[in-house]
């Protein structure tokens, strides 16, 4: 194994830990409505969503052509 | 705890106890680093005042310049950086800094019966990077001041010299200036304002401070993005503009305007909220369209966000863009006109007394108008095709800079003048000086548009000699201007040694700030009031409970308690 | 989060029960945090004119992205690392928003752990990119407009990383020295939305130099 697969494994493992914790503390936060806890929510979904950004580059569905040393 | 008296709708929001900590009674803590918005308006007032005197001065030189055709006092390159420094000064460091930070800071926080800010060491901060980026701004002179105007366009604005390196910073230091004040009023009005005074019961002026906030620290940072890469382009040879090198100066000029037109309209909203204020004063009468008035300033608010790259249809853009820009920018005269119509309604069967706010702000009814038309050309591609870059350009953007915002400078410091001082100015002379200051201005700038029609190029030191008549008479008209303006320190001066005492309310105006005394205490409101209606219903009993007491007899005093609570 | 204590003429005289103390420190609370939102939006926007800046320059020279300098074409950034490093930032995120749970639960030990956690792998996201920045081969900061955005935006980045840290270690001695309590807490609450906004500028970061 390269060092870029070893990259990717660790990287992919990683992103689904963090996208499921990230999903656990959204869903805590979710009732809670002040202006800090509303920001969270956006902030938070939106790392959840660079977690499947990493996913997919870890597939090299992105970027296109695959990419990467 | 107090209760509210029956009927008195609570406000959304509102400090109790807000900002409670002694008045300071060092000279330092006082007059220096003061956290009172009241001084760090006044502070803005002097500063952008000595500002407003260099580069004044400026003008005069230019205009000194342009009698002869072949340039009478300057060189070239001179000359190109005094234009340069005369724009950025009177744009960054007079009309900005004076709209937002100086009356924003006096009036705004008594107009929603807050005691101060809602961030007042915030204020403070913001304050004293003004004055500093202004010297780093003028100090340029020493090593090469900027010469390509003061929207600096790369590739000229690289191979400027030295000095233009601090223009960035010091455009970039009061970029973060602004940034903070939007910040601090925004809040300040969002959360501070008394109780039961709803949105729909702000006064106008601080409908307008709230509409611009949103230019301050959104457009503002757009700003300081674009002229922290210029820095470094020029510093350390990065390239973002230089097309030599795979950049864009077109890029520049889309970073520059995003920031620079919703800038345009930072230095008229407050002006249109300091002329919402002295009309319905002077003509005895409710505004007409209040809620007409508040909302179109916030719609401008948001359109100027999308017209920015009207000023480069001549500039190598997409020719697919330039239709919606040019139609987004005509629809913003709607919103305008709404205002312009609402006023002259106000004044349609006042009462009026032409006290010299008012004839500023009937000059700025009629110069604002006319600016604004003109403007309306200017939006339209084909007469852009015909007029960028020519007089034209200048004449209408000084009718709208001076006749509109300085105008309504004028008028705000006249009206304001004895709730800061507790002194009135010589009537009379303020009459003569609105008169040399309206005919100067308007003999100086109406041949312009004549000069730019014709094809004078702006921004060069030596023109055509057909041009030489109006040239002539719009640089002597400028010292009738400028004779106004000497007049008007002297009014000032005049006003501290001699005024006679105002009273609290000298003009019977109905807006919070006139319940106080004049000066205000330290605290403005002993007891905050409760706010039951929208303040311009002359004729109906003041909508304020809860004031201390006759306007006149108000007296905070200074309290022991330190805020009292860690606010962590 | 409205307070509904219905004042009017409260005189500045008045000594402060524990009640007062309570609605004042809501209510300054709540301005703070305002303002605090406000300066990340603003900084959003000092973020998104870079961002339109690159887009403008990689637009203006489609379709050869990377460009082609001196007669060769610049390599494409190392995806792989990147991605590796994004995770180590988004992490961080998540690990300071159970930092910030536990501190509202009162959990001191938890709190500590992913403070801890969180500062570790902000330090190993600059890490990261220190070592990005020594392999990425285009040419230098100065050397053409790739180089220039890039270098330029993610080490905007890097500084607002760095700052961030900085902040995250101050918050964590004031909690040491007691600065903070159950109750009253808005430093945390700020830094947390920092090093959130921080993450999530990353992840369009991410997406602009890498995987598009």
């Amino acid at each position: 194994m390269d060092l870029a697969t070893i990259e990717k494994v660790v990287a992919f493992v990683g992103a689904l830990i963090v996208f499921a914790f990230a999903l656990v503390g959204l869903r805590g936060e979710w009732p809670k409505n002040g202006l800090d806890d509303n920001v969270t929510k956006v902030l938070l979904g939106l790392m959840a969503f660079g977690c499947v950004l990493v996913v997919l580059a870890c597939f090299g569905v992105l970027p296109h052509g695959g990419g990467g040393a | 705890m107090a209760t509210v008296a029956p009927g008195v709708p609570t406000g959304p929001y509102h400090a109790v106890l807000d900002h409670i900590h002694p008045e300071p009674t060092s000279f330092i803590r006082k007059y220096v680093f003061s956290i009172d918005a009241k001084v760090i308006g006044i502070q803005y007032m002097i500063t952008g005042g000595i500002f407003f005197v260099i580069a004044g001065l400026l003008a005069e030189i230019i205009r000194t310049q342009l009698l002869s055709p072949h340039g009478a006092i300057l060189s070239a390159a001179t000359y190109n950086s005094v234009y340069s420094m005369h724009g950025s000064a009177m744009v960054w460091f007079v009309v900005i800094p004076l709209l937002t930070g100086a009356f924003g800071n006096f009036v705004m926080p008594m107009q929603i019966g807050a005691r101060d800010v809602a961030f007042p060491w915030l204020n403070l901060v913001a304050f004293w990077i003004f004055p500093v980026a202004g010297v780093i701004l003028f100090s340029s002179f020493l090593v090469g001041a900027p010469d390509a105007g003061w929207t600096e366009y790369p590739p000229i604005s690289l191979q400027g010299p030295p000095g233009t390196n601090l223009w960035c910073i010091a455009v970039f230091l009061i970029g973060i200036s602004s940034t903070m004040t939007g910040i601090n009023f925004l809040v300040t009005i969002y959360k501070m304002r008394a109780p039961g005074m709803t949105f729909t019961r702000m006064p106008l002026f601080v409908w307008a401070q709230f509409a611009t906030t949103p230019l301050l620290f959104i457009a503002t940072t757009a700003l300081g993005a674009a002229l922290a890469a210029l820095f470094i382009e020029r510093v350390f040879g990065v390239p973002f503009y230089d097309p030599k090198r795979g950049g864009s100066p077109v890029l520049w000029q889309h970073m520059f305007w995003f920031y620079s037109h919703p800038a345009v309209y930072i230095m008229i909203i407050p002006g249109f909220g300091i002329i919402s204020e002295v009309l319905p004063t002077f003509a005895r009468k409710p505004i007409f369209g209040y809620k007409m008035i508040a909302f179109s300033s916030v719609a401008i608010s948001l359109l100027s966000f999308s017209v920015w790259a009207h000023h480069m249809f001549t500039s190598g853009m997409v020719p697919w863009l330039q239709l919606p820009f040019m139609i987004i920018t005509m629809v913003i005269a709607i919103p305008t006109g709404v205002k312009i119509f609402s006023w002259m309604a106000t004044l349609w069967g006042g009462s009026i007394n032409w006290k010299t706010p008012l004839l500023y702000a009937t000059g700025f009814l009629i110069t604002f108008t006319y600016g604004g038309l003109t403007g309306f050309f200017l939006a339209a591609v084909p007469l852009d095709y015909h007029e960028h870059g020519t007089y034209f350009v200048v004449a209408h953007f000084h009718y709208v800079l001076y006749g509109g915002s300085i105008m309504s400078l004028f008028a705000g410091i006249y009206y304001w003048w004895p709730k800061m001082t507790g002194r009135m100015y010589n009537e009379k002379l303020g009459q003569l000086q609105f008169w040399l200051t309206f005919i100067g201005f308007n003999a100086t700038f109406t041949p312009m548009h004549w000069l730019g029609l014709l094809g004078m190029p702006r921004r060069v030191a030596t023109y055509d000699p057909q041009f030489q008549f109006w040239n002539q008479f719009a640089s002597i008209s400028s010292y009738v201007m400028a004779l106004g303006t000497v007049l008007f320190f002297y009014i000032l001066f005049d006003s501290i040694r001699n005024g006679k005492k105002s009273g609290p309310n000298p003009w019977g105006a109905r807006t919070l700030e006139w319940m106080v005394s004049s000066p205000p205490p330290y605290y403005n409101f002993k007891k905050i009031p409760a706010v039951l209606a929208a303040p311009y219903d002359f004729g109906n009993p003041l909508p304020y409970l809860g004031l201390e007491a006759a306007p006149g007899a108000t007296e905070a005093t200074p309290t022991s308690a330190s805020h009292p609570v860690p606010t962590y | 989060m409205a307070v509904s204590v219905a004042t009017h003429g409260h005189d500045a005289h008045d000594d402060h029960g524990g009640h007062d103390d309570d609605i004042i420190y809501q209510e300054t609370r709540d301005m703070r945090l305002m303002g605090f939102v406000l300066f990340l939006v603003s900084d959003v926007v000092l973020f998104s004119s870079y961002i339109f800046a690159y887009i403008y320059l990689r637009n203006s020279i489609q379709p050869n992205w990377p460009p082609i300098v001196d007669g060769h074409q610049l390599p494409r950034l190392d995806t792989a690392f990147a991605a590796f490093n994004s995770v180590v930032l988004f992490g961080s995120g998540v690990t300071m928003h159970y930092a910030l749970e536990s501190w509202k639960h009162a959990n001191k030990g938890r709190f500590n752990l992913f403070m801890w956690l969180t500062i570790f792998l902000g330090l190993d996201f600059l890490g990261g990119q220190g070592y990005e920045y020594a392999h990425a081969q285009i040419g230098g900061w100065s050397g053409n407009i790739f180089g220039a955005s890039f270098f330029t935006l993610t080490g905007m980045h890097g500084i607002h990383v760095f700052l961030g840290v900085c902040f995250l270690f101050a918050l964590w001695l004031q909690t040491q020295r007691g600065v903070y309590t159950e109750h009253r807490f808005f430093g945390l609450t700020a830094g947390t939305l920092y090093w959130h906004f921080v993450d999530v500028i990353w992840v369009v970061l991410f997406f602009l130099f890498y995987l598009w």
